[in-house]
């Protein structure tokens, strides 16, 4: 247990905290403590290599920590590239205190800015792949912080662009975690490899695909590229530099271990990488000559040296056991893309600081006259164009040579000897296409004048502090040395190429021979015309003496904005639109229910009352023709009993009047005074015309409804007696 | 000993009726003494009873077979514990955030009372308990989110009402099946229903089972009874609106565990159509409430959806019916009921002139509250689920759970639904936090004013954050109880 690398990862990360505080005590003094801080963990990183070189065994387990516990590990390659992020912080930090100088929010990059550094130096020494994914997250998150520190609406959109593939590929990534976890047992990177001899081909491809999406995209692979050339050039220049020399290679080191312990010698893996590699460093150079941006061009840059990277890292597999050129070209041209990148960042740094410009018009001619940093732009111009002497030539002959190897070899397959020679193709192109572009910046930033020349050149204080110089200087001599001494180069390759399990070459590389020589002048030369033909001829304006670049790359084919983003919002809004839809069901549902079924119980509850009221209607109706039965009755005898008293009474009267006339004539009798019986009969039979007595209310009145119900159920209760007394007989 | 689970029921909600017979207890200072004392003393007992071997206490019998039953097993201390500290915790922050409102003794009363009945949740020892309690918890609940008494809260808590008592009504049905061939149904980790008495009625069980689940799921906000909570939780006052969403939604948790898991037995289930139905929708919930959280613009009904999505993570995690997926089911309701309080605890410091806050108004405001929006960004990162934090460990037992679970296409499409889940959590937190901090040049002055709480809302809100972070790191020292503890159940 040694306890060197828990101090790289989280040294960074307490101090941070540490110089939150002092930063707000004394600006100066943060500083000052980060750059102390800086030196050391560099040295730390140094003594990291040291140890490994004797062969020491530096390992670190934290068991239990997080739920599967923190293991760290050291070997060449990991102590290889935490010296070089210790020295790119290094660097950087020196060069941040003129940076920030007038800017706001300096202990807050601060802050993020060591935060990162723990977690990158986490992910670098990581011995297995859950600890490397809990150090990868925290570097998206934290780094996060840094391309959004301008707090400019560019760079903010561009921050958020970075954090959604970052979250995106992360996830994407622990679904794999988890499979290969299911289906290996294990996430220990040393023990992968055995664990998952077993695994079935489609598992396998699977898990790997799911992890490349994670790791490749934080490398910027295509088709996930699309965040690093917007966020890259938004962040401020030391953190570009980080981001494009080490962050992308947390995400190499990934696809490194997926290669290397699931698809060691894997064809159709390798041979995928391969295209996907080709992709991405065509279409990066392509972006780069296009694109009229200081910033933006070097991050075009960083998306095409990682598609060299990940070619080289395909060839791994497709060789075979025969890939020690691939091995050791992959592991040269990463080394090689830190520091030029830091080189060229920090340079790019120098340049905003002046101008606060980055359009290529606006820097046009800044160079001129400042030989030291045109010979530290030149330095790292010269080692990613791959031109003889420096290192970016022995990486480049190294890939190069690989693919050459491998077409050697091809018959054998025979298939993809075609889409090999398209990829050698492609490999010398884009090497031109490198050239192209650093010699368009180059030119425009060094040798072209400005129309504005006078503005730039007047004497003013010094355009660099001396620390930055000097720091600045020293990475960019590193490069020739390099290059020059290529056994320095090997040494590095020889340290670093267990963890890609590659070995030695059988026979050295003769790096200066004619053979691979002529690669590099191809590459040149199809640069040079590259550069005379379309960078000049088509791409640039000529504008009185002075050739300006004006934006050339069609919008649509931005595919963030044309595609991914639309996307992505469409997929939401329609899912969103769906699950609204399912939300509300069960309220729309109850809401039907509680309405539906008022209405039915409204309809119920007055299924009764009209029944009642029907059969209370019909029972008046009824009851009021059998209550008007007796009055017409007695009418009709009353009427009847009348005219027959009448018809008697007149009869009566006729008899008795003629009888009077028969017994008194002449004399007329005084008639017989009546009616005595018609009165009689009147009071017997009243009749119609008289007031009739007052007719009873109750038939209208339910209490009669109920009394008739009453009876009914009273003669039902009879009938019921009488049925069951019958039946009791 | 065994009385002291009935002292743990009976202490708060003698203590919370008897607060307004005690004229001291007027007094702003002595109430909240009282208080307080009463939350510790209950977290207290909770942990006396986690140092005590398991206890036992039958109080009467309805009949001979339904005995009122208390009982403390390794559930039982965990739901304890994590009620007793949540509401001590949500407490603290009550007595600062409620200190100008005119009706905060009604607010306490039953707070204490929704306490006490929790706990006996917590320690039920067979269904009839449970549901004895569950009944009472719903019911005394109501008035925590009627409390603003305006006529959203008034709708919701109706809206609420309704939807607990169907629910209830449903594991009812479940409950008398069960209690129509069995004996004694006491709690047993690994299911208590014997299987030769319901041999031959194997659907009639399972449809019964899915029922119950649907019932006590509306609690905790599983589709298809999940539509109180959105309108519910949003309304209640801030440290309401935490106990609802972080502890009282997994008493409809518990009492499903209790079902499943301590009563039928997950070994009548697994493989069956209802585990595959009850994961469905477990599932559906989950990207249903990621979903409408994405799209939905107001702050604390935007939680509200996270929770419904949340909750529904644990209980995938049950329906798995693995070791791995219950590990993860308890993990998740401890690590969500810690967040989300926290979340809605931050939720209820941003003050605001016109309720509801709306998300796009705290642009910039991580300036003038920089402890409660890192407060809030570190437990999103949690919520999310990003190594080292707690949320993490629970997405990992649960993805693990559901792999190892052989149900078909659930085994990956679980795991890749949670994922899928977490992409939109990341989508509807991060951005607030993100804007909180990172305004960009033209968000600087925010149209709400902003400072930073007092400390007695401050303390709980950073202890939560702290907590699900330092949980997440070290988790090797209390995850060997919850392990053995899943390892008896499944």
């Amino acid at each position: 247990m040694s306890l060197i690398l828990p101090v790289l990862v989280l040294g960074p990360m307490a101090g941070s905290l540490l110089l939150c505080r002092v930063s707000k005590y004394r600006d100066a003094w943060g500083d000052w403590l980060l750059r102390g801080m800086s030196v050391a963990f560099c040295c730390l990183a140094a003594a990291v290599v040291a140890a490994v070189s004797r062969g020491d065994l530096l390992a670190f387990t934290f068991s239990g920590a997080a739920g599967f516990g923190i293991s760290l590990t050291a070997d060449g390659f990991r102590g290889i590239y935490g010296l070089l992020t210790a020295f790119l912080w290094l660097v950087t930090s020196l060069f941040s205190k003129d940076y920030f100088a007038h800017s706001s929010h300096q202990s807050r990059y601060r802050l993020f800015n060591q935060l990162t550094f723990g977690a990158t130096m986490g992910v670098l020494f990581s011995a297995d792949l859950l600890t490397t994914f809990l150090f990868f997250e925290l570097v998206s998150l934290f780094s996060y912080a840094l391309v959004a520190h301008e707090e400019t609406p560019q760079s903010l959109r561009a921050a958020d662009t970075y954090l959604a593939v970052a979250v995106i590929g992360g996830l994407v990534m622990l679904m794999g975690l988890f499979l290969l976890h299911h289906h290996a047992g294990t996430l220990e990177i040393a023990a992968l490899y055995n664990a998952c001899q077993n695994l079935a081909k489609p598992t396998r491809y699977l898990i790997g695909g799911l992890l490349l999406t994670g790791f490749g995209a934080k490398a910027g692979m295509f088709p996930l590229h699309v965040w690093l050339p917007k966020a890259h050039p938004q962040a401020p220049a030391p953190a570009s530099a980080l981001l494009s020399g080490i962050l992308t290679k947390s995400g190499i080191f990934g696809v490194l271990v997926i290669n290397c312990e699931l698809f060691r010698q894997d064809f159709a893996w390798g041979l995928g990488l391969v295209l996907l590699g080709s992709v991405t460093m065509v279409l990066g150079a392509v972006l780069a000559i296009f694109s009229i941006n200081l910033k933006r061009t070097l991050a075009c840059s960083s998306v095409s040296q990682m598609g060299f990277v990940v070619v080289g890292i395909g060839m791994q597999c497709l060789l075979g056991s025969h890939n020690s050129l691939a091995v050791r070209g992959t592991l040269l041209h990463m080394v090689n893309h830190s520091l030029v990148k830091l080189v060229l960042f920090v340079a790019a740094g120098v340049i905003y600081l002046n101008l606060h410009q980055l359009h290529l018009d606006d820097i046009r001619g800044f160079g001129r006259g400042k030989p030291l940093l045109a010979f530290v732009f030149l330095m790292g111009a010269l080692s990613l164009g791959g031109v003889p002497f420096f290192p970016g030539y022995l990486s480049k002959t190294l890939l190069h040579e690989s693919i050459v190897e491998y077409l050697w070899m091809l018959p054998d397959y025979a298939f993809p000897a075609r889409l090999m020679q398209g990829v050698e193709m492609a490999f010398l192109l884009t090497g031109g296409m490198t050239v192209a572009y650093l010699t368009k910046l180059f030119v425009t930033i060094f040798v072209e004048k400005n129309p504005r020349q006078n503005e730039l050149d007047a004497p003013r204080e010094p355009y660099c502090s001396k620390t930055t110089g000097v720091a600045l200087v020293l990475s960019a001599c590193l490069l020739p040395i390099l290059g020059i001494f290529p056994a320095l180069a090997d040494g590095v390759a020889d340290l670093g190429q267990d963890f890609l399990r590659g070995h030695s070459p059988e026979y050295p590389v003769a790096y200066f021979a004619w053979v691979n020589l002529k690669g590099a002048f191809a590459s040149l030369t199809i640069g040079a015309i590259l550069y005379l033909l379309i960078v000049r001829g088509v791409l640039g304006k000529n504008e009185g003496e002075t050739l300006t670049y004006p934006e050339r790359w069609p919008r649509f084919l931005d595919v963030e904005d044309s595609l991914y983003r639309p996307l992505l919002e469409g997929i939401c809004h329609v899912g969103a639109a769906l699950m609204r839809l399912l939300a509300t069901l069960p309220d729309a549902l109850i809401r039907a229910i509680r309405d539906g079924g008022a209405t039915l119980m409204r309809l119920l509850a007055a299924l009764p009352g009209a029944l009642v009221g029907a059969v209370y209607a019909g029972a008046t109706a009824i009851l009021k023709l059998m209550a008007g039965l007796p009055d017409a009755v007695v009418g009709a005898i009353n009427r009847g009993g009348f005219c027959l008293a009448q018809a008697l009474d007149g009869l009566l009267d006729g008899l008795v009047s003629r009888l009077q006339q028969w017994f008194l004539r002449p004399a007329r009798p005084k008639p017989f005074p009546g009616k005595l019986l018609g009165s009689f009969c009147r009071v017997l039979f009243p009749s119609d015309e008289e007031e009739p007595p007052p007719r009873p209310v109750f038939t209208e009145s339910i209490s009669y409804g109920l009394l008739l119900f009453s009876l009914g159920i009273v003669a039902m209760l009879l009938y019921v007696f009488v049925h069951a007394w019958q039946t009791i007989r | 000993m065994n009385y002291l689970m009935l002292l743990c029921i009976l202490l708060p909600v003698l203590a919370g009726v008897l607060m307004p017979a005690f004229p001291c207890l007027k007094r702003e200072g002595c109430r909240r003494i009282y208080l307080v004392a009463v939350l510790i003393l209950n977290l207290l007992m909770a942990l006396a009873i986690c140092l005590t071997p398991h206890l036992r206490l039958q109080l009467l019998s309805l009949t001979p077979k339904m005995p009122i039953l208390l009982k403390s097993d390794g559930l039982s201390r965990f739901f304890a514990l994590l009620v007793g500290s949540m509401f001590l915790l949500a407490g603290i922050y009550s007595l600062e955030y409620m200190k100008d409102d005119p009706h905060r003794e009604r607010f306490y009363v039953f707070y204490l009372v929704v306490l006490g009945t929790l706990n006996g949740i917590a320690y039920a020892g067979n269904l009839i308990t449970l549901y004895l309690f569950f009944e009472g918890m719903t019911l005394l609940s109501v008035p925590l989110v009627l409390h603003n008494l305006t006529k959203e809260a008034v709708a919701a808590a109706f809206k609420y009402l309704f939807y607990s008592i169907a629910g209830a009504s449903l594991a009812l049905i479940g409950i008398f099946y069960i209690y129509i061939d069995s004996n004694n149904l006491e709690f047993t980790a690994g299911g208590a229903l014997d299987a030769s008495a319901v041999a031959g009625q194997e659907t009639t069980l399972l449809v019964v089972s899915l029922l119950a689940v649907i019932g006590f799921a509306a609690k905790a906000g599983m589709f298809p009874l999940h539509a109180w909570l959105p309108d519910a939780h949003p309304v209640a006052p801030a440290p309401a609106s935490a106990i609802l969403s972080g502890v009282i939604t997994k008493a409809g948790v518990v009492a499903i565990i209790r079902f499943v898991y301590f009563t039928v037995g997950p070994d009548l289930l697994r493989g069956t159509w209802m585990q595959y139905a009850w994961i469905s929708l477990a599932l559906l919930t989950v990207v249903m409430g990621s979903m409408l959280a994405y799209q939905e613009p107001l702050l604390k009904k935007r939680l509200a959806y996270s929770s419904v999505s949340q909750v529904s993570y644990i209980l995938f995690g049950l329906a798995t019916l693995t070791v791995g997926g219950v590990v993860g089911a308890l993990l998740h309701m401890m690590f969500h009921s810690i967040i989300k309080d926290a979340l809605f605890m931050v939720a209820g410091a941003i003050p605001s002139p016109t309720e509801p806050v709306a998300v796009s108004q705290l642009r910039g405001i991580g300036r003038k509250m920089p402890v409660t929006l890192g407060c809030f960004a570190l437990v999103s990162i949690a919520l999310v689920g990003i190594p080292p934090t707690g949320g993490f460990l629970s997405k990992w037992h649960l993805s693990m759970g559901s792999l190892s679970s052989q149900s078909g296409v659930f085994d990956w499409l679980g795991p890749a639904v949670l994922l899928f889940s977490a992409l939109l959590t990341a989508g509807y937190l991060f951005p607030i936090a993100i804007r909180g901090f990172f305004p960009g040049s033209e968000g600087e002055d925010s149209a709400l004013e902003q400072r930073e709480p007092g400390i007695l809302m401050l303390a709980p809100m950073v202890i939560l954050a702290a907590a699900s972070l330092v949980l997440g790191v070290f988790p090797e020292q209390w995850m060997a109880a919850l392990n053995h503890l899943a390892e008896q159940m499944a």
